[in-house]
């Protein structure tokens, strides 16, 4: 107990040594805290260190990318954003706010509950099983957690709801259940449960992967159309043409550290490294 | 019950048999198929709720709590029922009068058990003896309520928890992300998925607990099995209505009522079943159960 208020009075001076670190550009030149930042994240599973050490910024309208070949560690950073994974060190800043931890290394855990909730509404994520819930409709899934978690009011919800299912284009399957539509149907639903959360950011962890190619590209419409809308968004994907086309950023991440990163020109264009040489190599021979 | 039924020896037939179904030993027999129902009524629901606190509790994140429910499903569900249910109300009546003697009787001296008795002062029997016979009637019938709560509120406790423990992780894990605390997730999402792993389960103790209710007679309640029997006996002419033994035919009543019961359960419980699994990715979900496709 004592350790905690201790912790917490330490907090203060704690979290000034820490924003001073980047800035972001706005358009009238003056400098904002990024919507997600990230400090030498650190994860491991046992003794696997899945994470060693990965920075990423992400400013108010940015869309970053993140690439690398299976088991790098990606879904696994994206998880330690909203702190579904828990990084044993490294700093997570959101809109400026600094998150406060308890404990240290394997016994870390984020000091403030409610912190963690608070953010968490602001950063909606969507799923590579879509994760829909499946004990309620499209519609229940989309104003869930609006009504629940921020208090919406449900009539208001409700028209919100309708209008994003509207746009990303199933407002005809409002009643259905998930089990009842196709995957990118469901996806689909999954995007408008994320959008109706009115979030500063949103989390894309491969959202097309488990869809078949004609499937995809109803996903990938949408996604392209929240790019270019300017909403903040951290994407992970598999697909390198969507990438170079959405992306102000990509990452290329191999065995938890950040290989290479840029801009998608350079990235895709001009690779530095070997080893993202070949991995941009070996997907171009996959069929998408 | 019917003018005319004064003296039954003079009547034949119809009127011999309306007059037999209707005396007052009779309608006993029909209040009993009410009990067994109203025992059914208060002990399910009960039940469920003994089930889903010993399912929380095995759950808990607190340990004792956590070892008080493991304990209480282990315990009932390894101990044979008829032990529990001879065992069960005898404890329980005696816990009860020792809590309130305890409370009511603090000069007492004496100690409550003295070799195979179990003595507590008069104002804290349970009925009071000065009560009237009703009040020991409803006093033996609740020990026999909360008897059977307690064993299958125990198996219900076990088959709660293994629901709980069949919701995907995935569905936990979203709902975590957007933003639900403890409380709006247990409501929410875990809850009302975890009925749909869960009612099979439960549909099977609901038919094994109608059957059991002949085991009230072990508990010293009048029950139907009871009375089928004690009126179906051969009765000599010392009775108003004498006649041969006739129990064959009140436990084909008895087997009718049985198989209506279960009938009724099974097309209620069906219907409970297709409600929960409506559009919902199962076999029953999609329709296809009866086709088996
Ligand atoms: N819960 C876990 N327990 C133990 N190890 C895990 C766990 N989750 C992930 N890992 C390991 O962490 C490493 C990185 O996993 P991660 O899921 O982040 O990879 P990824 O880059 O998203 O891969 P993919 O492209 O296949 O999705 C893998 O080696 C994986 O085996
Ligand atoms: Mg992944």
């Amino acid at each position: 107990m004592v350790l905690v208020v201790m912790l917490w009075l330490s907090v203060p001076d704690f979290e000034h040594s820490v924003t001073t670190t980047d800035k972001c550009e706005m358009s009238s030149s003056a400098a904002s805290s990024p919507v997600i930042a990230l400090h030498g994240i650190r994860k491991s599973y046992d003794r696997l260190e899945v994470l060693k050490g990965v920075d990423l910024t992400a400013c108010e309208g940015d869309v970053v990318s993140l690439i690398g070949s299976s088991g790098s560690g990606k879904s696994t950073l994206l998880r330690c954003i909203n702190m579904l994974e828990i990084s044993q060190s490294g700093e997570i800043e959101f809109c400026g706010d600094v998150v406060r931890w308890t404990g240290e290394g394997a016994d870390r855990l984020p000091a403030d509950r409610q912190q963690v909730i608070d953010m968490r509404t602001q950063l909606s994520m969507v799923f590579q099983q879509f994760n829909l819930w499946t004990h309620m409709t499209v519609l229940k899934n989309v104003i869930e957690a609006p009504v629940t978690v921020l208090g919406q009011p449900r009539d208001e919800a409700v028209a919100d709801a309708l209008a994003i299912l509207k746009k990303v284009g199933i407002a005809d399957k409002a009643e259905s259940y998930p089990a009842q539509l196709s995957g990118g149907q469901q996806q689909r639903a999954a995007i408008a449960r994320a959008l109706a959360m009115k979030p500063r950011a949103l989390l894309f962890d491969e959202p097309t992967s488990a869809l078949d190619p004609e499937l995809e590209q109803e996903v990938i419409r949408v996604i392209r159309e929240l790019a270019a809308e300017g909403r903040t968004m951290v994407l992970v994907t598999h697909d390198m043409n969507l990438a170079r086309d959405v992306s102000t950023h990509v990452m290329f991440l191999n065995e938890g550290v950040v290989e290479e990163e840029g801009s998608p020109e350079d990235v895709f264009g001009k690779p530095k490294s070997d080893r993202l040489r070949q991995f941009l190599h070996a997907t171009s021979q996959t069929p998408h | 019950m019917f003018s005319g039924c004064e003296d039954p020896s003079r009547l034949d037939g119809g009127a011999w048999l309306l007059c037999y179904l209707t005396t007052p030993t009779h309608q006993s027999f029909y209040l009993a198929f009410g009990t067994v129902l109203l025992l059914l009524a208060i002990t399910a629901p009960l039940s469920l709720l003994f089930g889903f606190g010993g399912a929380l509790a095995s759950r808990s994140v607190i340990a004792p709590l956590r070892w008080l429910g493991r304990g209480y499903i282990a315990m009932v569900r390894g101990v044979p029922e008829i032990v529990f249910f001879m065992f069960g109300p005898i404890a329980l009546d005696q816990a009860f009068e020792y809590l309130r003697h305890r409370v009511m009787c603090p000069d007492w001296s004496e100690p409550v058990r003295r070799g195979n008795d179990f003595v507590v002062c008069t104002a804290a029997k349970l009925p009071l003896n000065a009560d009237p016979q009703w009040m020991h009637e409803i006093y033996g019938f609740a020990l026999a309520i909360l008897s059977f709560a307690i064993v299958y509120g125990a198996f219900c406790g076990n088959t709660i928890r293994g629901a709980f423990d069949a919701v995907p992780q995935a569905q936990i894990e979203t709902a975590r992300a957007y933003g639900m605390n403890r409380r709006q997730l247990f409501w929410r999402i875990l809850l009302p998925q975890m009925w749909i792993f869960a009612l099979p389960g439960l549909s099977n103790i609901w038919m094994i607990l109608t059957k059991a209710t002949p085991l009230l007679f072990l508990l010293g309640v009048e029950d139907i099995v009871y009375w089928a029997r004690e009126l179906g006996s051969a009765k000599t002419r010392a009775y108003s209505f004498p006649h041969p033994n006739w129990q064959l035919w009140y436990f084909l009543a008895l087997l009718v009522f049985y198989l209506g019961l279960t009938r009724v359960s099974e097309i209620v419980l069906a219907r409970l079943n297709r409600r929960l699994n409506h559009g919902q990715a199962t076999l029953a979900g999609s329709g296809r159960m009866a086709a088996g496709r």
